[in-house]
């Protein structure tokens, strides 16, 4: 028979305060020490570095020139000014950029699942998907979300209010990049090995984030606001930064939510299922 | 005084779906339309207990089960059926709660921050594990000082040979003070100074704060070293449970006679005997005690040959174990 002999267990002189109240503290001070840790990583190779961030910022100036000659010879798309496309662009790559840079693994879950690469994870005392995810970031990322600010102090509103609606932005647009790939990602957990498909619904999102949402109609728009919810990111800066489009927020709030619950429950689901491997890893 | 359970497991039952295709392209396709999955059970409801302090070596042939029974006992996987209890944790079920208490160095797969330091990582650990900030500043610079890090607190761990890393690996796992430490392969590719102050160093952390072992390896030397009792497992199942002298005593089929004769005794064939080496009158034997004595081999030599000297020994523990897998190996040839 099995005996829980917790009181004898306890008897051995941890070092640990876990058991301490101030456990929500303890976790923000792990989730800044791991982010501490992956810059620190990063900037190990500091002219890599300085290259990854600058050139994605080069990248997504390319973008922006391209929309900046579209609207000099149409200066309105379906109602949409050059500073709207501006802020969706800001919306869309800051977004991915908060991903990317602060919960890295979000688009490399799938991978991590199929090849049974969660294991230091799970024999850690932390929330797995917290500890995944944040276990990594993304160099270049960094450069998306510099590129973000950079075109918020150049086409939004500086004001206190617009602040405050570029960072409430910033921030839904995050959480929906995050728990869409989380979602995507766990799929591994029952259909094996879907880095690929994952990688394509991810890129999906993303794409679709940096197109005017009135350019789609009817079925188009159903999808954008439903199964790729990437309507609620590019719809950010007419319905949200420029005037106050309350149905539009309650949505993209609901949205954010059920995708948030829904990643956080199909990967504690999925983790029963959860067969390791052995494949050899290395924490980079 | 009263043992404390430290592991208490029973019927422990993990099945994998495995997916069956055929070779080629064909089959793969064929997969794709129709998969055909069967069960592979990993682990067949195996029980055994391990009581707080002991050390012991979890052993087995490749496909054993050894890495899933480790994995289920650190709440990694969970399993088919079967209960198991770890310091009076279930492990799959409150694995968070398990995991501030125990300690685990997976040989192949690495919680150390590969382009940091190690000191980066131990600072991360104490975050990981909510250890006081003193008291973890205390246990560091001990671990640092027991384990000689000092000299590479501060290189990047990708420039660490792999017994220098492997050494940080330890040594940041047991950061927390862990009442249990379970080792998959920790001395997997390391030479053999390097394992022998592995072994130094965990067999010191046993004795001194009393840290239950359990490892898995498949070397001799870390179950002779380091372990006193040791547990078989082949195909999931649990065929040895045991003092490990005694597991040498039920595997140990051969015995190893080196002798000098005083001429050189040409052509040998006695029943149950193999010449391992020869250098004219000095041999080398090795005897299956099952199929003959020592005692008769003896005589036989001593009817035609003086001897002028004569030891009598154990084979080495790599050699039982190698006997032991042949020995499992053959019953399922016969099977």
């Amino acid at each position: 028979m099995l005996m829980a002999d917790d009181k004898l267990h306890k008897g051995h002189a941890g070092i640990s305060e876990h058991d301490q109240p101030g456990k929500l503290k303890r976790l923000l001070r792990f989730t800044a020490a791991s982010w501490r840790l992956n810059l620190a990583g990063a900037m190990e190779f500091r002219f890599s570095f300085l290259l990854t961030v600058g050139s994605m910022i080069v990248n997504n100036i390319v973008w922006i020139i391209f929309w900046g000659m579209y609207f000099k010879r149409f200066p309105v798309l379906n109602g949409w000014t050059l500073q709207d496309v501006m802020m969706m662009w800001a919306a869309a790559s800051g977004g991915f950029g908060i991903m990317s840079v602060f919960f890295g693994n979000a688009t490399r879950l799938a991978n991590l699942i199929a090849t049974g690469q969660l294991d230091v994870y799970l024999a850690q005392p932390k929330p797995v998907l917290l500890n995944v995810l944040i276990s990594r970031m993304s160099v270049s990322a960094i450069g998306d979300l510099l590129f973000a600010i950079f075109i918020f102090v150049g086409f939004g509103d500086v004001s206190p209010v617009g602040i405050v609606k570029f960072t409430a932005a910033l921030l839904i647009s995050g959480m929906i990049f995050i728990f869409f790939c989380v979602i995507a990602g766990c799929l591994s957990f029952w259909l094996g090995n879907t880095d690929g498909l994952s990688f394509q619904l991810f890129n999906a999102l993303l794409v679709f984030a940096t197109y005017p949402t009135a350019i789609f109609k009817g079925f188009g728009r159903l999808v954008l606001f439903t199964v790729i919810p990437a309507g609620f990111i590019s719809s950010m800066p007419v319905s949200f930064i420029r005037e106050l489009d309350l149905p539009f927020l309650y949505g993209a709030l609901g949205m954010t939510a059920l995708l948030c619950a829904g990643g956080i429950l199909l990967f504690y689901r999925g983790l029963r299922r959860y067969t390791s491997g052995n494949m050899m890893g290395l924490r980079r | 005084m009263r043992k404390v359970r430290s592991i208490e497991v029973e019927q422990l039952e993990k099945i994998f779906q495995v997916k069956k295709k055929q070779a080629g392209l064909a089959g793969s396709l064929k997969s794709l339309i129709k998969p055909h999955y069967t069960g592979k059970a990993a682990v067949e409801g195996i029980t055994f207990s391990v009581d707080q302090g002991e050390t012991v070596a979890f052993l087995g042939p490749n496909g054993a089960g050894k890495s899933t029974t480790i994995k289920m006992l650190t709440g990694i996987l969970h399993p088919t059926s079967g209960k198991a209890e770890v310091l009076g944790c279930c492990p799959w079920t409150e694995r968070s709660k398990l995991a501030y208490r125990i300690g685990s160095v997976f040989g192949q797969k690495s919680q150390l921050w590969y382009h940091l330091p190690p000191l980066d990582t131990f600072e991360l650990m104490s975050r990981i594990y909510e250890l006081r900030r003193e008291d973890y500043k205390k246990r560091r610079d001990n671990l640092i000082e027991r384990f000689e890090l000092g000299p590479y607190l501060h290189t990047p761990v990708r420039k660490l040979s792999l017994g220098e890393r492997m050494r940080c690996e330890i040594a940041a796992s047991l950061i927390h003070r862990p009442q249990a430490l379970f080792l998959d392969e920790p001395t997997i590719g390391l030479d053999a100074v390097v394992k022998q102050r592995i072994r130094e160093l965990i067999l010191e952390m046993n004795r001194e704060e009393g840290t239950t072992i359990f490892l898995t390896s498949h070397d001799a030397g870390d179950v002779e070293k380091l372990c006193d009792r040791a547990i078989v497992i082949n195909h999931g199942g649990l065929v040895f449970d045991g003092r490990v002298d005694f597991m040498k005593q039920q595997f140990l089929t051969h015995k190893t006679v080196q002798l000098l004769l005083e001429d050189d005794p040409g052509h040998m064939a006695l029943e149950g005997v193999e010449v391992l080496s020869r250098d004219g009158s000095r041999l080398t034997l090795s005897v299956d005690t099952g199929l003959t004595t020592i005692e008769s081999v003896l005589s036989a030599l001593m009817a035609s040959h003086r001897i002028v000297d004569m030891t009598v020994q154990d084979p080495p523990m790599e050699d039982i174990i190698t006997r032991m897998y042949g020995t499992f190996r053959a019953k399922e040839a016969v099977m």
